[in-house]
């Protein structure tokens, strides 16, 4: 098996340690998404913004990658076609358009923080960062329920449209009760086997647990954490009232 | 026994499951929220439609803490996925005030569970809170969203609006709680979820 041994170990590990992961996340979501900081953080805004459609190509996650760049290339090609467009469309365009080029970084961020992190991986880092239990468990929980509950949804949403339950079909004012549902009752029960699964080996035990995962910052990692403070230093010296350039 | 009320793995992996469903529910209405009619009614879907995961994570709470943990949790996305600090701090109120609530509720009173829901609801008026505390300086941050789009949420969200969407938040909360008891009674307990 894949995880048998030291050496695999190794040759799984990702390109980043995942506390350089949330911390970039972090970064991402404060400047990026939150749009602190103002002028100065601008063409620093544009290089983060950058960064995980990056990463992915290092992974090798092409197919994320395409995802993520023809999001960002319609919701662009939406808003740049605006002005030529007449009232309703108008107004569809800017909904789709700024639904995309806003969510589009934390989105491609997030999958790639799933994709390239194993769920011991998580909880290892976290450990690390002498994250109490509280946290980690339901956060890990949490990662492995996503890609988890799209599936289910997925598949529900076939089924059900087979019956003719869709938003807009005959009887669209049923999707609450024959999507949702079942799309609970299915996700509540994986996590049932899940759990069961993740206590017997020790999960929340009172002992702690030990970990073959290797994770440890290495040169790349030296690297974006000392971006992340220079972003932080850009802020606060902005903040401060010094001008940079 | 006292070891009894400490919270352990399966009440912790309880929390992501529940906290997973209620947060991608969140996640699939908050995109709504860029039509400018929906910015205001986010503080109406979301606790009715969220009631469903939360009254069916109410009947796994047994311990105190978990439901502050959740809401925690919940402060802790939001601050990944770009809605600032605020809500954590919104989060860790109403957490503890509807973990209070159905404590005394012995942590089976019906009715203190959808009390709860309702409290726990309010967290969310603090994804509005960046919009009132600095009204000028949120609208000049979005301004390439275009005219349109700024003079209609300016239009939807005076001032006077922050209190109307807290009370909207709880009222809806409740709302939601039934609601999700209801289903509750119809499908989860058929199922043996419940």
């Amino acid at each position: 098996m894949a995880y048998s041994s030291e050496r695999s170990q190794e040759a799984r590990r990702g390109f980043l340690d995942p506390r350089t992961k949330l911390a970039l996340v972090l970064i991402l979501a404060l400047f990026v998404m939150g749009g602190l900081g103002g002028e100065a953080l601008r063409s620093i805004k544009t290089v983060l913004s950058a960064l995980p459609f990056a990463l992915l190509l290092v992974e090798r996650q092409g197919k994320r990658f395409l995802r993520g760049v023809l999001m960002l290339a319609v919701g662009y090609g939406l808003l740049f076609a605006l002005p030529y467009l007449p009232g309703v469309l108008n107004f569809i365009a800017l909904m789709c358009g700024g639904i995309l080029t806003r969510f589009v970084v934390t989105v491609v961020m997030g999958e790639y923080l799933i994709a390239s992190t194993s769920v011991s991986e998580f909880i290892s880092a976290m450990e690390r960062l002498h994250m109490p239990q509280a946290v980690t468990i339901p956060m890990s929980v949490m990662f492995r329920l996503f890609p988890t509950i799209g599936a289910e949804w997925r598949s529900i949403r076939r089924a059900m449209r087979m019956r003719g339950i869709h938003l807009g079909g005959a009887k669209g004012t049923q999707v609450l009760e024959y999507q949702l549902v079942p799309m609970m009752t299915s996700t509540v029960r994986i996590g049932e086997e899940l759990s069961a699964s993740a206590l017997t080996r020790g999960l929340g035990g009172p002992v702690r647990r030990t970990n073959i995962c290797r994770i440890g910052f290495r040169a790349q990692d030296c690297v974006l954490l000392a971006g992340c403070l220079f972003v932080i230093a850009v802020w606060i010296l902005e903040i401060c009232g010094v001008a940079l350039w | 026994m006292k070891t009894d009320n400490k919270l352990k793995g399966r009440d912790l992996i309880n929390v992501g499951i529940y906290g997973a469903i209620y947060f991608v529910i969140l996640f699939a209405v908050a995109m709504l929220g860029m039509i400018p009619i929906f910015l205001p009614l986010l503080s109406v879907l979301v606790p009715i439609l969220g009631g469903i995961p939360f009254m069916l994570f109410l009947t796994k709470v047994k311990k105190p803490g978990m439901i502050f943990i959740f809401a925690m949790i919940m402060g802790i996305l939001m601050l990944l996925t770009g809605m600032g600090p605020w809500p954590l701090l919104t989060c860790a109120v109403a957490g503890l005030l509807a973990e209070l609530c159905f404590k005394s509720g012995a942590y089976k009173s019906a009715k203190k569970a959808v009390l709860s829901y309702g409290l726990f609801s309010m967290w969310i008026f603090g994804n509005y809170l960046p919009l009132f505390t600095d009204y000028e300086g949120y609208f000049a941050q979005r301004a390439d969203y275009g005219e349109a789009y700024i003079s209609a949420v300016q239009k939807l969200m005076p001032l006077w609006m922050a209190p109307v969407l807290l009370i909207a938040c709880f009222v809806c909360g409740i709302l939601g709680g039934l609601l999700g008891r209801a289903l509750l009674k119809k499908h989860f307990e058929k199922a043996g979820l419940a």
